[in-house]
């Protein structure tokens, strides 16, 4: 006997299938299918002014190209230098300003708010802003220095090797300390006062205290915070390539100030994908690295798997 | 599929205008809208005043979708070649960008009637073509000059000193030698420069390669094998070394651009400045300028070779293969480089491509009483007739640049020696010429 089924749709078994469809659909339109096509593009001699060059097939040349490529794995190598000493720069001035505005109890709301000025600045601005603070010639700093007789001599900020890649980095951190304070600044007014409370009792010292319970509860803020700002630092791109625009002489290029200048300037958009893709492992790593942390942290503090 | 849901999008907007629109004037374009593309900047803006003339006089409307520095519009452009979406009609165009651009642009022979086009230079118009075709209209050009600060050539102590210690006279520098002898003669770091020069991009490759052609050297040869890793490469690379070195220069001149080396001059700190007539009025306008009334000016100065160094190029206009109003293209660009708007830009000391501009805007300032700018005039059309070349218009120019502006650095600040930066500069060019099919 049968009898009357209803169509698949209307069943019970796919339902779930069925509410998640939508979310799948834009998932696949907005996320992965750009991505398969960028890695796709990244497998022919793509050219942005050539489009019929789409359908070049070169297989793994421009993998070849850049494993064998000295400048780019240098770039590679400095993207991880820079990432690494502006996120604990980042973390630590973070870190010093929430513990500071945590403890004031009037204006703090005022103080919140300044602090996120730099934030609401375009990146290219910011690049400007520093370009002319660090210019040799014209720029303030220089001239502060010789004013106050700190200094002789024109320093080349944007110029030497270590100098041009500090700049940077002081303008990165002077953007973006603020997410880190904020964050940190969050997990401070989240944090429960009795074990404080207790600590103190028992005659913990303020750095004992900090050290074995505030920390260890920030923890978890901290690594959101290193996951966001490492993503955004591996991607860093306007205010290195209004500073200096990896230069001079490749001492300041990172991953994508090189993406950048060969898959526009040059055209060459399958040589770029390939590097993009090469360069995203940086930022797999990091990801991965940060959450393990995270999971870590959390377990430390009773939290959940 | 998606081109035709495209196409009746296109209609529907093309009906809501042709519904919308009503005829102010009875022109020749009426409710057509022109949509362009346009470089911007402090210097180009000046002449877009005179779009809303054009819109008058023939009821079309101009829809300015972009208006950026040439380097991002090449970005823009590029884009819009890879997804297709060349939906304009009239873009600004750059002599050294236009060979990369492949065949999205008419040739305008035929377009632009040749009345017209015989009132403009042939220099310019021959610069603005490729392999044949007449890709752009040429707006204002490009040649870069010798200021100098007069009153240091005047100074009876100094011109002594100079000849105590080079043996020959202080006078304005007729060769590039003489220029880095009296550059590091003046400088006294870190108040005052001798020269300076731009530092990255296209900028110092453009510097470097006019001075390895005054040295009687090349870029390529005539098989397109790239030969700049030559003696008079190696002595064009140290000239802009020696200078460095001896802090005869800014310690940050290897990130200058074009901005840096106008203002600087401007800021009364450097001696001697190479840089385009677009400045002219702005070094001698005391508001602006610690130098006003104190600027000399003279040709560009002689390599090795005796040949004058003359790196040249023009602001162009171009018309897409893909518009849909070619005829309102043309009228549009050949309103915007006529006459009375080459005067425009003329005035501001942009270097006209219509030959009648150059007498016009010369008297002009001689009524005016700008004995300056008549020099400027002078001294810029000689050197756009005499000494003017373009980089090579192939289509891996810009990439070529960029293989060689790092090298050039590296060699600067004394990384790599002159010629082994030039060997690897080659190489990679070599790679880039193959892969462009030349080789």
């Amino acid at each position: 006997m049968a009898t009357n089924r209803p169509p698949f749709w209307q069943r019970e078994q796919y339902t779930p299938y069925l509410l998640l469809l939508p979310a799948l659909l834009t998932l696949a339109f907005v996320v992965v299918l750009p991505l398969l096509f960028s890695l796709y593009t990244s497998f022919t001699g793509y050219r942005l002014i050539r489009p019929e060059s789409l359908w070049q097939w070169v297989g793994l040349r421009n993998y070849k190209r850049i494993f064998a490529d000295g400048d780019f794995w240098i770039a590679f190598g400095r993207t991880i230098v820079f990432l690494t000493i502006a996120l604990n720069l980042e973390f630590l001035l973070g870190l010093g300003i929430a513990l500071l505005i945590n403890r004031i109890t009037w204006g703090q709301r005022t103080l919140r708010t300044i602090m996120m000025f730099p934030m609401m600045f375009s990146p290219i601005l910011v690049g400007y802003q520093f370009k002319f603070v660090f210019n040799d010639n014209i720029g303030i700093l220089n001239n502060a220095l010789q004013s106050l007789g700190l200094s002789d001599g024109a320093i080349p900020w944007l110029v030497d090797k270590y100098l041009a890649n500090f700049s940077i980095i002081f303008a990165e951190v002077w953007m973006s300390t603020s997410v880190f304070a904020i964050l940190l600044l969050a997990g401070l007014f989240a944090m429960p006062r009795d074990p404080l409370e207790a600590a103190k009792v028992d005659g913990c010292n303020p750095w004992q205290v900090f050290r074995h319970i505030t920390l260890p509860f920030l923890m978890p803020f901290v690594f959101i915070a290193m996951t966001i700002r490492s993503l955004d630092v591996a991607r860093a791109y306007d205010i290195v390539d209004v500073m200096t625009g990896g230069g001079p002489a490749g001492r300041t290029e990172l991953l994508w100030t090189m993406i950048a200048r060969t898959g526009y300037d040059n055209a060459r958009m399958g040589q770029a994908n390939a590097m993009a893709y090469v360069s995203i492992l940086l930022s797999i790593a990091f990801t991965y690295y940060f959450f393990t942390k995270l999971l870590a942290a959390r377990k430390y503090m009773g939290g959940a798997d | 599929m998606k081109s035709s849901i495209l196409r009746y999008l296109a209609m529907g907007a093309g009906l809501h205008l042709a519904m919308t629109s009503a005829p102010a004037t009875a022109g020749e374009f009426d409710g057509y809208t022109l949509r362009v593309k346009l470089i911007g900047g402090a210097q180009y803006e000046p002449l877009y005043s005179r779009i809303a003339e054009w819109e008058a006089m023939t009821g079309a409307e101009v829809d300015v979708l972009s208006r950026k520095n040439h380097f991002e519009l090449d970005r823009e452009i590029k884009q819009d070649i890879a997804a297709g979406t060349l939906d304009w009609c009239v873009g600004s165009n750059h002599t050294s960008f236009a060979p990369q651009y492949g065949s999205i642009y008419i040739d305008l022979n035929g377009v632009i009637s040749e009345d017209v086009l015989a009132e403009f230079q042939e220099l310019a118009l021959k610069n603005s073509t490729i392999n044949g075709r007449l890709l752009q209209l040429p707006r204002h050009s490009d040649i870069s000059n010798l200021y100098y600060i007069k009153s240091l050539y005047e100074d009876e102590d100094k011109k002594a000193a100079f000849k105590a210690e080079y043996g020959y006279d202080l006078v304005p520098p007729e060769t590039w030698d003489q220029v880095k002898d009296q550059a590091i003669f003046f400088a006294n770091a870190p108040t005052f420069y001798g020269t300076q020069f731009v530092g990255k991009d296209e900028a110092i490759t453009g510097r470097f390669y006019e001075l390895l052609v005054a040295n009687g050297g090349a870029l390529f040869d005539d098989d397109w094998n790239p030969i700049f890793n030559s003696e008079a490469g190696v002595e064009a690379v140290n000239f802009f070394k020696d200078l460095y070195d001896a802090k005869a220069v800014p310690a940050g001149a290897l990130n200058y651009l074009w901005d840096d080396t106008g203002l600087g001059f401007a800021s009364g700190t450097v001696a001697m400045d190479l840089d385009w007539a677009g400045w002219a009025s702005f070094f001698n306008d005391p508001e602006n300028s610690k130098v006003a009334g104190d600027v000399g000016l003279i040709r560009a100065p002689k390599g090795s070779a005796g040949i004058r160094t003359g790196w040249s190029g023009s602001h162009t206009f171009s018309i897409t293969e893909t518009c849909d109003n070619k005829d309102a293209a043309a009228s549009f660009i050949t309103f915007l480089t006529n006459h009375d708007s080459q005067m425009i830009e003329a005035t501001a000391g942009l270097l006209p491509t219509r030959t009648k501009v150059w007498d016009d805007a010369k008297a002009k300032f001689a009524a005016g009483g700008n004995d300056f700018l008549v020099q400027v005039f002078e001294t810029y059309a000689v050197s756009m007739s005499e000494d003017a070349f373009t980089p090579p218009l192939i289509t891996p120019w810009i990439e070529v640049s960029n293989e060689i502006w790092p090298q050039l650095q590296a060699a600067i600040l004394g990384e790599k020696t002159p010629q082994e930066a030039l060997d690897e500069a080659a190489e990679a060019a070599r790679i880039v010429m193959e892969d462009a099919g030349y080789l």
